[in-house]
């Protein structure tokens, strides 16, 4: 079955080019001309990836990524006009997994979302589950589990723990992590990376101000403690 | 590249600076007011002294010269030995004349000492004075004839002590004059500074707005009010206006973005189809989709560039090893090109925004494309603390003369009056001068060896 995408965008003409571009490209899309139109359609058939204009009238999409996240670990990419501002930053932070930049490339927004549909390549690990400090990373259902419950990690979270994982104690790069993660190549927003380290901190770690498991390495990037 | 007036730097100077003519002023001020006074008060001095010891010089004399009458009276007393016994006080002489004789108390004194003037008065009955100089020091010479004994009685007083004095007064007073002026120079210095200190604010101010940030304003000073005042007011305007241009360009950029994406996002979706189109039919999609693409890239520059101009482009400085970051822009670039890191630039890093020197180097691999049919060789080497990253071509190069110019926004070379199929925005060098600049690096374009022409980024390096 086609993956289903919800677009919440307020301009018509480029819902509508976008939208068919998308399904030309594989992709059931929704359409919501609203902040509110969107988070009602979100309730009704709950979809694969949510793509989120982040200037709306009403509710923002800021809004509606908080929103959603506090509903669900759905992947969102938010639309932006501003790649360089300050916009992006505070999408990242109210939930969103990636984002791009008007004007919108219908190929490089399919990609996008391919990639952030994409699972955790379990790979030639042997072992199912992985310990880490006082985590333990279900590898086949996805889940990490702390204490016996089930940590509410979106699944970009999860693949980055995943990353950081696979070599406890080395160090990972920014640019490492966006081409594992997000698949970016060399150029990649680093601060994708930096937005997602605090949410996941704020997830795994017991005092995230201080954080004891994922462990910032000048100047390198990130490691997790061993 | 704009022209900004250095207003930080030193301006060229043909006179003394303020500082120095005021410390001068000063200083020649309280010299002439200090040597009028050392000579005034010298001169009254020497006035008052003179003129008190000569009335004191008078006194004695008369006195000194009735105790001579006195002495001499008695009969049996000889002229010579009143002459020795006349107690005298330090650095006086006495002369005596009778019966055309003189008589003197000392061997170097004789009546040539005496002025033939003042001699001659006494002789004729009149008692007399006059200043002389006995040996080349000055004295006070004053005559009294004595008729009751039949003689003349003269005393010669040195004043060599008085010049003494005097000589010591004029040596402190010198001093106090030469200190007075040398006192004036620093107090010329010390409020010259004071003077001068908010100028210099103000000049640092003004080089901080030209260097581009233009919420700096000058604080309210007292002396300097209506200055400061048309100051901060000139500022806000431009400020005002600047950030306006900024916007409109943001705004109108930013508002083309929408239907950018749409007519883009359309194109793709026809170009999709191009099997079902006629021919020319396709020959129309492809010649809209280089125009969307340069009207996109277009787009993109001009938001950038107003970005920079209203100083909200965030420069985000991180270390970055500027031999990879030109390797991997130059094999994301579509036209191919050979990179060569040289062996001492290999670990070079640089501290800067991944990003925006991303762009530098798209953006010149960009302009040899559109101007020399693409770049030959990229090369990155180390020179002087720096790392020089150049973009070479085979193209027809660049008129020295035009070498500062095509660096200017939509400047349109003499070269270039006709427009290829694979036209830039107009924008590509001015961005790469603007982010080179905010990298505090610099670029220039020179020949080629071999023809063409070389674009040379210059970073500093983080030295660690």
């Amino acid at each position: 079955m086609a993956p289903l995408i919800l677009f919440i965008e307020d301009d018509e003409r480029i819902r509508t080019v976008l939208s068919l571009s998308l399904q030309r490209d594989g992709f059931a899309v929704a359409e919501a001309g609203s902040g509110e139109e969107g988070l009602a359609a979100f309730e009704a058939r709950p979809p694969d990836v949510v793509l989120v204009d982040l200037r709306l009238p009403g509710i923002d999409g800021f809004e509606v990524t908080r929103a959603l996240r506090r509903a669900s670990n759905v992947p969102i990419i938010i639309v932006t006009a501003h790649g360089d501002s300050h916009d992006v930053v505070a999408g990242l932070e109210a939930g969103a997994d990636d984002y791009v930049v008007k004007p919108v490339v219908a190929k490089v927004l399919a990609a996008r979302v391919r990639a952030l549909l994409r699972r955790v390549s379990v790979g030639e690990q042997t072992t199912t589950v992985v310990r880490v400090g006082d985590l333990e990373i279900h590898r086949e259902a996805n889940v990490v589990v702390r204490d016996g419950i089930e940590l509410p990690l979106t699944r970009t979270e999860y693949k980055v723990l995943c990353a950081l994982a696979e070599h406890p104690g080395w160090v990972l790069t920014r640019t490492q992590l966006l081409e594992q993660v997000w698949e970016y190549d060399y150029f990649g927003d680093e601060r994708l990376v930096d937005t997602h380290i605090g949410r996941l901190r704020s997830k795994v770690e017991r005092d995230p101000s201080k954080p004891e498991l994922i462990v910032t390495v000048r100047g390198a990037g990130y490691k997790l403690a061993t | 590249m704009r022209p900004w007036p250095r207003a930080g730097g030193r301006s060229r100077r043909s006179r003394p600076s303020l500082r120095t003519r005021t410390a001068l002023t000063f200083g020649l001020g309280a010299a002439l007011v200090s040597t009028a006074v050392a000579l005034i008060t010298y001169a009254l001095a020497d006035h008052e002294l003179l003129s008190q010891r000569q009335n004191s010089s008078l006194r004695q004399t008369y006195v000194d010269a009735r105790l001579f009458k006195e002495e001499l009276a008695s009969p049996e007393a000889r002229l010579e030995d009143v002459l020795s016994s006349l107690a005298r006080a330090n650095g006086v002489q006495v002369l005596v004349n009778r019966d055309r004789l003189w008589f003197s108390t000392s061997a170097l004194v004789g009546s040539a000492s005496l002025p033939a003037s003042l001699v001659s008065a006494v002789l004729a009955g009149h008692p007399a004075d006059q200043r002389i100089y006995l040996q080349g020091m000055p004295a006070f010479a004053v005559g009294i004839p004595i008729p009751s004994v039949n003689a003349y009685y003269f005393e010669i007083h040195s004043l060599a002590e008085l010049r003494s004095t005097l000589e010591t007064l004029a040596i402190v007073l010198a001093a106090a004059a030469a200190a007075a002026t040398v006192g004036g120079t620093l107090l010329g210095l010390g409020a010259s500074r004071r003077l001068v200190r908010p100028l210099a604010a103000t000049a640092r101010v003004a080089g901080e707005i030209a260097a581009g940030r233009l919420d700096q304003r000058l604080p309210p000073d007292a002396d300097l009010g209506p200055l400061v005042d048309a100051f901060n007011d000139m500022v806000a305007r431009l400020q005002e206006r600047i950030e306006r241009d900024a916007r409109f360009a943001a705004d109108l950029s930013h508002e083309l973005r929408s239907p950018l994406t749409t007519v883009g996002a359309s194109v793709e979706l026809v170009d999709a189809y191009r099997q079902a189109l006629p021919a020319d039919g396709r020959t129309a999609v492809d010649l809209l989709k280089a125009e969307i693409d340069r009207f996109s890239d277009m787009v993109q520059d001009l938001l950038e560039i107003s970005r920079v101009d209203a100083g909200a482009e965030p420069v985000e400085l991180d270390p970055v090893l500027i031999g990879e970051l030109v390797e991997h822009t130059a094999a994301a670039h579509p036209s191919p090109v050979a990179v060569r890191v040289q062996p001492a630039a290999a670990g070079s890093v640089v501290l800067g925004d991944k990003r925006r020197l991303q762009r530098v180097l798209v953006n010149l691999l960009d302009n040899a494309q559109v101007h020399a049919g693409g770049s030959s060789l990229v090369w990155v080497d180390r020179r002087d603390g720096a790392v020089e990253i150049a973009v070479e071509d085979h193209g027809p190069g660049v008129d020295p003369a035009e070498a500062e110019l095509i660096f200017e926004r939509f400047y349109r070379g003499k070269a270039a009056g006709r427009r290829s199929a694979v036209a830039g925005s107009g924008l590509g060098l001015a961005l790469v001068a603007e982010h080179v600049r905010a990298h505090q690096g610099s670029v220039r374009v020179e020949p080629a060896p071999g023809g063409g022409s070389r674009f040379v980024v210059t970073l500093p390096v983080v030295t660690q």
